[in-house]
C-alpha cells in the first residue's frame, strides 16, 4: 500500500517535470510541424544545426556570458550573505525587523520596479549596459534568497563548536575557515545553486540594465523567440535548461531540510 | 606544571554581576571540583579561564604568569564543553589531531601523540570512525582525548558526564580518574552532582549564588559545612535551634553533649544529617527524648527514608532498616557526636 503510493508521487513528480519537455524536444527536433497536426510532419536536426553553426558563435558566447554572470553573482551573494545570515540567525541586534524586511523588499516589489529604478542610477554611476551592471542587478534578486537560506543554517548553527576550536588553539580566522566554513558547507551549496539559478534565468532586468548589449542565454532566447523560428527557440532552450539541471543534479545531495538545518 | 590561581575574580553580563570576588587556588596535578547547581556561574568562570569570556575585574594566573588580554589560542588552558561538540566532518582521529595541527606539530610527532591518547582514553581501533558512528560515550571520550592530547598546563572540563546514563557515567568518572593520576594534568572539574565531585576530586569548591561558599576535600565540605546553605546544599536536613551552655547544647527536646563551644549562652542552628539519626520502634516506657509518628516512607534500595513527625517538628531519617511503614511510633536518638552547630545568620 504504502510502496504503492510512493510509486504514484514518482510518477506524479516525473509526469510534472517531465510533461513540458515533451513538446520542447518535438519542436527542437521538427523539421516540418503545421497546425492541425499532433505530431511533427518530419523530424530533422535543422534547429540544432542552426544554432551550432549559423548562430553557434551567438549562442556559445550568450552561454559563457550567462555562465559568467551567474558564477560572479552566486559567488559574491554567497560571500555577502554569510556574514549576514550569521548576524541574523545568531545575534539579537536593534532593528532586526526592518532588516529582514528591507531584504524581502527585492523579492516582493516586481521586478520591472526594481530593474527601471535601478536602471537610473545605474546610467548616472556609469554601470548601465555594463557586465558589472547587469551582475549588480542579479544581485539584488539573488542576494535575498542567499541570505535567507544561511540565515535558517544559522539560525540551528552551535557557536560553541567555534569556542572549542579555539580553545583548542585555533586562531580567529582559523576557525571561519576550518570549523564554520566546512560545518555550513551543505548550506553554502543550497545558497549558491539559488543565487546562481536566479540569475541564470533573469531576462528582464539584464535586458533593462544590459540594455541589448550583455547578451545573456534569456535574452538570446528572447530574441529568438521572437523570430517565430520554434525548432531553434526550442533547441535554445534546450540548451538553456541544461545547466540548471547540471547544477540541481550535482547538489541535491545537498538539497532538503538536513542540510538547511545545519549541523547541531 | 600547572598552577592555576584566580585572584578577586568578577565576572558580569551587561550591569549584573554573575561572579562576584571569587578567590581560587589550583595546585599543580590537584583536580578541584567546581560545585554548584545549575545557573550558579560554573561554567561561565570556566570559560573565562579559557579566555571564551572577559572577565570584568581579578586576575588569573597560570604558573604565575597572568594571562588576562591573552586569546583563548594562546592560553595553556583547555576547556572540555558538556556536550562533545566533534566536528562532524572528520573522523576521530582528526577530531583528536585538531588542536596539533592548530599548533602545526610534526604530523609524525602528532600520530604517535594521538596514538597514546587513544590507548589511554581506550579508543583504539575507532581512528577512522565517523563521529556520527559512535555512541554518546565514546563522543564524550574523544572530546576528553582532544583536550587531553594537548597537555595542557590546566584541563577545564564543563559537567562532561551530565549527558551519560548512570552507568557510563561510573565508567567514565573512573577513567577521569585514572588519566589524572596517570598524567599528573591539573584539572579543574564543573558539576552540579554532589556525589560526583565528591568521589572525583581532591578538593571542592562550592559556588552558591555566584559566591564561593567552602572550599575543602570531600571530607571536610561534607562532614564539616561551613554554613547551613552548605549543609542543605549536601543533602543536609533536620535543623533545629537550641542555646549552647557550657558543654552541653540545649534544644526545646532534649540535652546533647556537644563539646566546649565558642559563645557561651548564644543560639545556635544545629543540624544532624538523616543517616545518623537512630530510628527504633518506641517502647512502651520510652524515655527516648525524641518520639514521633511516621508520615512517610520511601523505599530508597540500599536505604529507606523516613519523615517522622515529631513534637518539635518533622525529622527525616536515613536507614538500612526496611521495617517500617507509615503510622508507626517511633522513637529517635541523635548522636551528640554528630551534631553540627553553626551560628545564627
Amino acid at each position: 500500500m504504502k510502496a504503492c503510493r510512493y510509486r504514484l508521487t514518482g510518477l506524479a513528480v516525473v509526469l510534472a517535470v517531465g510533461l513540458p519537455f515533451v513538446p520542447l524536444v518535438l519542436w527542437a527536433l521538427a523539421d516540418r510541424w503545421f497546425f492541425p497536426a499532433l505530431w511533427p510532419q518530419s523530424f530533422g536536426l535543422r534547429a540544432w544545426t542552426y544554432i551550432t553553426s549559423t548562430a553557434g558563435v551567438q549562442v556559445l558566447a550568450a552561454v559563457g556570458q550567462s555562465m559568467a554572470v551567474a558564477a560572479i553573482t552566486a559567488v559574491i551573494a554567497v560571500a555577502m550573505a554569510v556574514p549576514a545570515g550569521r548576524a541574523l540567525g545568531l545575534y539579537e541586534f536593534k532593528g532586526k525587523d526592518l532588516v529582514s524586511i528591507l531584504l524581502t523588499l527585492p523579492v516582493i516589489v516586481p521586478p520591472l520596479c526594481v530593474a527601471m529604478g535601478l536602471h537610473l542610477w545605474f546610467i548616472r554611476l556609469g554601470l548601465a549596459e555594463t557586465l558589472g551592471g547587469v551582475i549588480g542587478v542579479h544581485l539584488t534578486f539573488s542576494l535575498p534568497y542567499a541570505i535567507f537560506v544561511l540565515w535558517g543554517v544559522f539560525a540551528n548553527y552551535n557557536p560553541d563548536f567555534e569556542d572549542q576550536a579555539r580553545s583548542l588553539g585555533a586562531s580567529r580566522f582559523r576557525v571561519i575557515t576550518r570549523v564554520m566554513l566546512p560545518m555550513i558547507l551543505p548550506g553554502i551549496s543550497v545558497a549558491a545553486l539559488f543565487a546562481f539559478l536566479l540569475s541564470w534565468s533573469q531576462y528582464l532586468s539584464t535586458l533593462i540594465i544590459g540594455g541589448g548589449r550583455v547578451m545573456t542565454l534569456p535574452v538570446l532566447l528572447f530574441a529568438l523567440m521572437g523570430s517565430g523560428d520554434r525548432p531553434v527557440a526550442a533547441a535554445v532552450s534546450l540548451v538553456f535548461v541544461t545547466p540548471a539541471l547540471v547544477a540541481l543534479f550535482f547538489s541535491a545531495r545537498y538539497l532538503g531540510a538536513r542540510s538547511l538545518a545545519g549541523v547541531r | 606544571m600547572g598552577n592555576l590561581s584566580l585572584h578577586n575574580l568578577t565576572v558580569g553580563y551587561g550591569r549584573r554581576n554573575i561572579i562576584q570576588g571569587f578567590q581560587l587556588d589550583v595546585r599543580d596535578g590537584e583536580l578541584v571540583s567546581l560545585l554548584g547547581p545549575s545557573g550558579a556561574g560554573k561554567t561561565t568562570i570556566l570559560k573565562v579561564v579559557a579566555g571564551l569570556l572577559p572577565p570584568t575585574g581579578g586576575d588569573i594566573l597560570i604558573d604565575g604568569r597572568s594571562v588576562i588580554g591573552l586569546a583563548p589560542e594562546q592560553r595553556d588552558a583547555v576547556m572540555v564543553f558538556q556536550k562533545p561538540l566533534l566536528f562532524p566532518f572528520m573522523n576521530v582521529e582528526q577530531n583528536i589531531a585538531f588542536g596539533l595541527r592548530m599548533q602545526k606539530r610534526h604530523p609524525a610527532e602528532a600520530r604517535q601523540n594521538v596514538a597514546e591518547i587513544l590507548s589511554l582514553t581506550r579508543l583504539a581501533g575507532l581512528e577512522g570512525r565517523k563521529v556520527h558512528a559512535l555512541s554518546g560515550g565514546q563522543q564524550q571520550r574523544v572530546a576528553l582525548a582532544r583536550a587531553l592530547v594537548l597537555k595542557p598546563s590546566v584541563l577545564l572540563l564543563d559537567e562532561p558526564l551530565s549527558n551519560l546514563d548512570a552507568n557510563l557515567r561510573q565508567r567514565m568518572r573512573d577513567l577521569i580518574q585514572t588519566i589524572q593520576a596517570e598524567t599528573g594534568m591539573t584539572m579543574l572539574f564543573v558539576t552540579h552532582d554532589q556525589s560526583e565531585a565528591l568521589t572525583i576530586s581532591h578538593r571542592v569548591a562550592l559556588l552558591l549564588d555566584g559566591r564561593l561558599r567552602q572550599v575543602g576535600t570531600p571530607r571536610e565540605l561534607f562532614h564539616q559545612p561551613a554554613d547551613p546553605e552548605v549543609a542543605r546544599f549536601f543533602g543536609g536536613k533536620n535543623f533545629f535551634q537550641g542555646r549552647v551552655q557550657d558543654e552541653l547544647f540545649i534544644a526545646d527536646f532534649g540535652q546533647f553533649l556537644v563539646g566546649r563551644q565558642a559563645g557561651n549562652g548564644h543560639l545556635r542552628t544545629a543540624t544532624v544529617r538523616p543517616e545518623d539519626i537512630i530510628i527504633a520502634p518506641r517502647r512502651k516506657d520510652s524515655t527516648a527524648a525524641l518520639t514521633g509518628r511516621i508520615v512517610k516512607v520511601n523505599f530508597e534500595g540500599s536505604a529507606t527514608r523516613i519523615v517522622v513527625a515529631c513534637a518539635a517538628g518533622e525529622f527525616m531519617v536515613l536507614t538500612a532498616q526496611d521495617r517500617f511503614t507509615p503510622g508507626d511510633e517511633v522513637e529517635l536518638t541523635l548522636p551528640p557526636e554528630k551534631i553540627r552547630l553553626f551560628p545564627l545568620p
